[in-house]
């Protein structure tokens, strides 16, 4: 008990100096928090912008149509499947679509691009085709329809209202087909790939220029009531799905680049965490060093009377525990503080930006996480204190003839 | 009557066999008896705190053997050699004696804290202790808040309340003025008539050498002259 009295006491010796050592640990835990919340709340914006922009939070497939979004591979029965999601609890959209490369081409220029035959009511349950109207009407389910991405539009020089001609081959004959549509809409979704070569247009008539029957299909996107997210993205509906000809997967396995990317996002706060408190270990190693140092004559007499040699290491053991105490209370209010300004106010890019194809145009909201206040924390305390077990064998290695030697 | 302290051919020699060799003590042998109150005289450099770290424990002897009331702590290292001190010597040094962060009723405290006596007695123990050394009243005061005189009192009483068969002294009065030297001297003379306890300090102050019972004086890491009055 004496030992951790003293050791308590010991913090106040040299204020300045505890000061800038709790700092140090305090400002790394604060850093690691914000880190950590930032990270998570950019994961969950690009998990939002994934699966809310146009892939759907899951999708339904003939097995190999994504392979090279070949025309003739589509579902055959998709009324039977549609009937089985309309039953399913867990489910909270889907909306089938047709889609099909085409020759797009205007009065004044061509170019090739990917037509989507959407429902234009269901399609609205899971993606933000609607909301990335910027100019014109969203599809109301009139046969001419279109909507076109805002670069494309640049590109053909059309404007709203401006006559679009889509060339394309008819599923199963490869006959080649065209239709006259008008542009009833510009789509803005910020990223390059959509904006510069897709378009919309009714499912209705996208089956009938393709030469498919209302059952047919080639993708359903689903959105679920529990969004899958990276923490759980699977759900027993895509398993009762999957057959051998069927193929449903969640948003991760259809975009297995952005999972691998955001599997990593999840390290960087290990990595971050890591290398702060490396540089912390050292200062703490350095500022024990520095105390003890300081105080080697008054060790020599403390062990000249009979203090043992552990009792040195437990007391700058304890010193160091206190240090990383007082280091987590000041990094966790800090952390909370910041945390509460950017979960409310977020960080924003000052505009819109496309990162690994997903776009990020919403600011980034931090996330508060139990385990920034626990473990972390933890993690802190127990680093400090095993960053201390080098000063405190070198203390209870002091010789007393040696530490007093100021005295001869 | 018989020795509490005995060393038999003690040497410490600091550097390599060669012209950077210093014998600090070379072949000392000297025996204490049981409430004696000895100095141990010379210049500087005479190896006058080097015996007295011998004595006491806080270094080992490159040869000979230290004897303390029958036990070779020359043999002895780590915790044994630790809990050897705690137990049978007190230390007062020349300065800076005192833990700072703790009162002088704290400083006097430890030494029982580590010992494991219970927290009545260590209460009665310091009060007694206090009074023997005249600090009544400023049980609670921290080191900086206490004179030079009164902070070498607080090391006295906290060499003597866990009661050691032997005080070892290196050079208590080296920072205090001659009066407050020879008031502390008087003091430690008392406490050995008293408890008839054995102390053993260093100096070279000549005032203080003369209250001493026995002076041993050093020249050179060696015995000059042992003489009993």
């Amino acid at each position: 008990m004496q030992t951790v009295s003293l050791a308590f006491r010991n913090l106040f010796r040299n204020t300045r100096r505890t000061v800038l050592t709790v700092m140090l640990i305090g400002f790394s835990l604060t850093a690691l928090i914000a880190f950590d919340g930032i990270m998570r709340g950019m994961i969950t914006l690009m998990v939002e912008n994934i699966t809310g922009t146009l892939t759907g939070e899951a999708q339904i497939h003939l097995a190999g149509y994504r392979e090279n979004l070949d025309v003739d591979l589509y579902i055959d029965n998709a009324n039977e499947i549609e009937e089985q999601l309309q039953q399913d609890a867990s489910l909270q959209a889907y909306a089938p679509r047709v889609i099909t490369g085409a020759m797009i081409s205007s009065s004044y220029n061509v170019s090739a691009g990917l037509v989507y035959g959407v429902d234009a009511e269901l399609e609205q349950g899971v993606s933000q085709v609607r909301d990335a109207v910027v100019s014109g009407e969203y599809l109301s389910g009139e046969d001419n329809e279109l909507l076109i991405g805002i670069s494309l539009a640049e590109l053909l020089e059309v404007e709203l209202g401006d006559r679009i001609v889509l060339t394309l081959s008819e599923v199963d004959n490869g006959e080649l087909a065209q239709a006259l549509f008008r542009v009833s809409g510009i789509i803005e979704f910020g990223l390059r790939e959509l904006d510069e070569s897709f378009t919309f247009i009714n499912i209705a008539a996208a089956r009938q220029v393709l030469g498919m029957t209302k059952q047919q299909t080639h993708e359903i996107a689903l959105s679920f009531i529990t969004p899958l997210n990276m923490a759980n993205p699977n759900n027993a509906l895509l398993d009762e799905l999957n057959s051998g000809e069927i193929e449903a997967l969640n948003w991760l396995d259809l975009n297995p680049d952005i999972s691998l990317i955001l599997e990593l996002s999840r390290y960087s706060s290990l990595l971050i965490g890591a290398i702060l408190f490396l540089l912390a270990s050292l200062g703490v190693i350095n500022s024990m060093f520095m105390s003890i140092y300081e105080r080697i004559y008054e060790f020599g007499v403390i062990k000249a009377i009979g203090t043992r040699p552990e009792d040195i290491r437990k007391l700058i053991l304890f010193e160091a525990f206190f240090i990383a105490l007082i280091s987590c209370a000041m990094g966790i209010a800090l952390g909370i503080a910041i945390g509460a300004y950017t979960s409310t106010n977020g960080i924003s890019f000052g505009g819109e930006i496309e990162f690994s194809g997903i776009a990020l145009n919403n600011a980034i909201l931090s996330e508060f996480h139990l385990i920034q206040f626990t473990q972390f924390p933890l993690y802190v305390v127990l680093l400090t204190v095993i960053a201390a077990i080098y000063p405190a064998r070198f203390a209870g290695r002091i010789i007393p003839s040696d530490a007093l030697h100021r005295s001869l | 009557m018989s020795a509490v302290i005995s060393t038999t051919d003690v040497c410490r020699f600091f550097g390599d066999e060669d012209e950077t060799l210093v014998k600090a003590v070379d072949h000392v042998s000297i025996e204490i008896e049981r409430g004696e109150f000895t100095a141990i005289v010379g210049p500087s450099g005479s190896g006058k705190t080097t015996l007295l770290h011998l004595i006491g424990g806080l270094d080992n002897p490159t040869s000979g053997s230290v004897h303390l009331s029958g036990t070779n702590i020359a043999a002895m290292t780590g915790t044994a050699l630790s809990d050897f001190r705690r137990d049978h010597i007190g230390f007062i040094f020349q300065a800076y004696n005192l833990i700072p962060v703790f009162s002088a009723e704290e400083n006097i405290e430890y030494i029982m804290l580590l010992q494991g006596v219970d927290a009545a007695e260590r209460k009665q123990r310091v009060a007694e202790m206090l009074q023997q050394v005249g600090l009544e009243g400023l049980a609670d005061r921290r080191p900086n808040k206490l004179s030079g005189g009164q902070q070498q009192r607080v090391a006295i009483a906290r060499a003597m309340v866990s009661h050691p068969e032997i005080i070892l002294a290196d050079e208590p009065t080296a920072n205090l003025d001659s009066k407050t030297g020879i008031s502390l001297l008087d003091l430690m003379k008392e406490l050995n008539e008293r408890h008839n306890m054995t102390f053993v300090f260093s100096t070279h102050d000549e005032k203080i050498m003369n209250r001493a019972s026995r002076l041993i004086h050093m020249q050179d890491g060696k015995i000059e002259l042992d003489e009993k009055k």
